[in-house]
């Protein structure tokens, strides 16, 4: 883009002065890419060609290196893990030598199906148990969560009452306190209310909504107009009829894309399983495949593992991949915000 | 109540028609309906979230330093208990004594006079901040590349987010066997080192088998390449975030000063600098600012990849969890919590207070 202005003034230089063959040839080939020296005038579409090419470059190495764990760990879940032991996981580049495509007897998913029948058996509990926990720990408070963070958010956002503003900075004023500080005494209170032994721990503290997503929805209704709620006012609705009717479905996107991301939030929450969690059967699956670690039956296969961390990931990335222009556009929408 | 504010409204719009002039009494009362019916529903529609946040936040937050100064354990009753007789409970050894013991609880270290306990996890926990520089900077040039006007921006952003989505726990034992001693990246970089051995992998470096003072050294020695590992993984792993703030950043920057720049002879690097940076300094504020109060807080990573509570890696958190659920001493966890409150508080009041100075 610079290049082009420097034309007018290296254009005179190059009838009158007299360059080395050297510096000619440095011009000759730099022009090639299509900058412009006092010797040769470069071209701006060349410019921005190779421009455009290195960007390529650069973002297509960046990609592989965000991609390539990911490739490896689906490879992984494959390799073949002979009796003695014998496994090509831990060298494996790209594919594993001997993979479980090539054991007959018991087919291509060897490995998943050994997490499906004996993966969890450390903590005495079935693959499908933990599942369970699972997407009950990442849909029950999320959709409800969601909803009440909503609400909150219509009320910040379009009614009018005394103390809004009081209530809305002492809210924001909670994602001031770290959570580890209030780790011990979250943990305190939920051993006296007896929710550490019933999985209740993860579920009753997200069902009260939380700050961030109140507060991202509030900036994104701030953007529907005021004069849709009026004219509901008018037609005799009230408050309840127009947070169902009008809120919810005009703020489904922002809903949405924040209730995604709580749900991937929920689905990978090891923490909370791990501290929060006392009893095996109520452990959610990140916290259950970290005990397999310890598993004899593990410890010389590793392979099983790694294909349980697939599983743990690939959800995730399947609704990723669906959402992700709703879920991006969202993330640039706080970006813009702030 | 709906149909009585309408009612009552209906009533007066008529009686203006029939009146013309409204008399004050009358016009104030629809009003104050309205208004209540407002501060009802606003109340309500909040309701869940203050009680959220008042249960789980504040009210946990004043346990928590009602506890730090106690000697309180979950086997000394019940938490009731503990309120009702919170002076019973405060530690004998005087209130402060947590925040004492903290300060001056020496451990010792392997090979060497060890160091004060909380001084070796908080060098962990800073030390792993210096991914955070270096996040800092990929990601912007990774985002000033996919700002350019190319195809498949979108498709990169979304590739570069991946790891972000991706569980920890998963990520944390792909990289274990990444790093292995015949593993991916020792291939790549051709050698056979020990990354994940602690003070094995300095023997291996330096070619002898007995640590002599400086490898043995809690600070800077041991454990040095697994928290290199930890830095890198944790960059992999949120540089998609940062990105995707940048990139919105970048978007918003203004075209026209940028082409008035042009115009006057600046070239990219220039512009870069003298335009787009001070447009974009507000979201590299925020980026900075919440990647040091999530810095601060690193726990599950060096856990899980190492040991758990080993003084050469682990973060501070973990010592609030070791102490405060591993070891069953709630109060002395509390009090390790509530330390580390104060330090995310200052460090945050001490970047805003810089941020203040630049505007002068």
């Amino acid at each position: 883009m610079a290049e082009n202005q420097n034309i007018n003034v290296a254009a005179p230089d190059t009838e009158e002065k007299q360059y080395s063959s050297l510096r000619y040839a440095w011009g000759a080939f730099v022009s090639f890419f299509g900058f412009t020296t006092k010797t040769h005038r470069g071209s701006k579409k060349r410019a921005r060609l190779v421009a455009d090419i290195v960007t390529y470059a650069v973002l297509l190495f960046g990609a592989f290196i965000m991609i390539y764990p990911f490739w490896w760990m689906l490879a992984g879940s494959f390799a073949y893990t002979d009796n003695n032991g014998n496994t090509q996981l831990y060298t494996m580049v790209w594919w594993p030598l001997r993979t479980t495509f090539d054991n007959g007897n018991r087919g291509p998913f060897l490995n998943y199906i050994m997490v499906f029948e004996r993966g969890f058996t450390g903590i005495r509990q079935t693959f499908w148990r933990v599942l369970l926990n699972n997407i009950l720990y990442s849909t029950v408070p999320v959709v409800v969560g969601v909803i009440t963070s909503a609400s909150a958010a219509f009320s910040f956002a379009k009614i009018n009452w005394i103390g809004r503003n009081a209530v809305f900075y002492f809210l924001l004023a909670a994602i001031m306190v770290p959570g580890p500080s209030l780790m011990i005494s979250q943990y305190v209170m939920y051993v006296n209310l007896g929710w550490t032994n019933n999985g209740l721990a993860l579920i009753i503290p997200g069902l009260f909504g939380s700050i961030m997503t109140a507060f991202f929805i509030r900036q994104f209704l701030f953007g529907l107009p005021t004069s849709i709620i009026e004219a509901a006012k008018i037609d005799g609705a009230g408050y309840f009829r127009i947070f169902c009717g009008f809120i919810l479905p005009l703020a489904m996107p922002a809903i949405m894309a924040q209730g995604i991301l709580s749900f991937m939030g929920c689905w990978n929450n090891y923490m909370g399983s791990f501290l929060f969690v006392r009893n095996t059967q109520w452990y959610n699956l990140p916290h259950a495949v970290s005990t397999m670690e310890s598993q004899s039956t593990f410890a010389s296969n590793f392979a099983p593992v790694i294909a349980a961390s697939v599983i743990c990931v690939l959800p995730v990335m399947i609704l990723f991949g669906c959402f992700q222009k709703l879920i991006i556009g969202s993330l640039m929408l706080t970006g813009s915000k702030e | 109540m709906e149909e009585v504010v309408i009612n009552q409204s209906e009533a007066t719009e008529s009686a203006v028609v029939t009146e013309g002039v409204m008399p004050p009494k009358k016009q104030r009362k629809p009003i104050n309906q309205q208004k209540l019916q407002d501060n009802l529903w606003g109340w309500a529609f909040c309701l869940p979230l203050i009680v959220g946040t008042v249960w789980f936040v504040y009210s946990a937050f004043v346990m928590a330093l009602l506890l730090s100064f106690t000697n309180y354990t979950l086997n000394r009753g019940s938490m009731t208990e503990f309120l009702a007789h919170f002076s019973e409970h405060i530690h004998p050894q005087g209130a402060w004594y947590w925040y004492i013991d903290a300060f001056t609880h020496e451990i010792p270290a392997v090979g060497q006079a060890g160091g004060n306990e909380i001084g070796l996890y908080l060098f962990n926990t800073v030390f792993y901040m210096i991914g955070i520089p270096i996040g800092m900077v990929l990601s912007m040039f990774f985002a000033v590349c996919m700002s350019r006007d190319i195809r498949g921006g979108n498709l990169f952003r979304v590739l570069y987010y991946l790891p972000v989505v991706a569980s920890t726990v998963s990520v944390i034992y792909t990289f274990q066997i990444l790093f292995q001693d015949g593993g991916v990246i020792n291939q790549l970089l051709n050698i056979d080192f020990r990354w994940l051995a602690g003070n094995d992998s300095w023997n291996t470096l330096l070619g002898n088998d007995k640590p002599g003072n400086f490898m043995n050294d809690p600070y800077w020695c041991q454990g040095f390449f697994q928290k290199i590992v930890v830095v890198v993984m944790c960059v992999w792993k949120g540089l998609g975030g940062t990105i995707i703030l940048y990139v919105a950043g970048l978007s918003g920057v203004n075209e026209s000063t940028k082409e008035a720049a042009q115009i006057d002879g600046a070239n990219g690097w220039q512009i870069f600098w003298k335009v787009t940076m001070p447009d974009l300094y507000p979201v590299i504020f925020y980026n900075i600012v919440t990647a040091v109060i999530g810095g601060m807080q690193i726990y599950m990573e060096p856990e899980l990849l190492f040991a758990a509570r080993a003084y050469y890696t682990s973060g501070y958190v973990s010592l609030i969890w070791g102490y405060g659920i591993a070891d069953g001493q709630q109060a002395h966890g509390a009090a390790l919590g509530m330390i580390l409150a104060v330090i995310i508080f200052i460090l945050t009041m001490f970047q805003f207070y810089l941020d203040s100075r630049r505007k002068d």
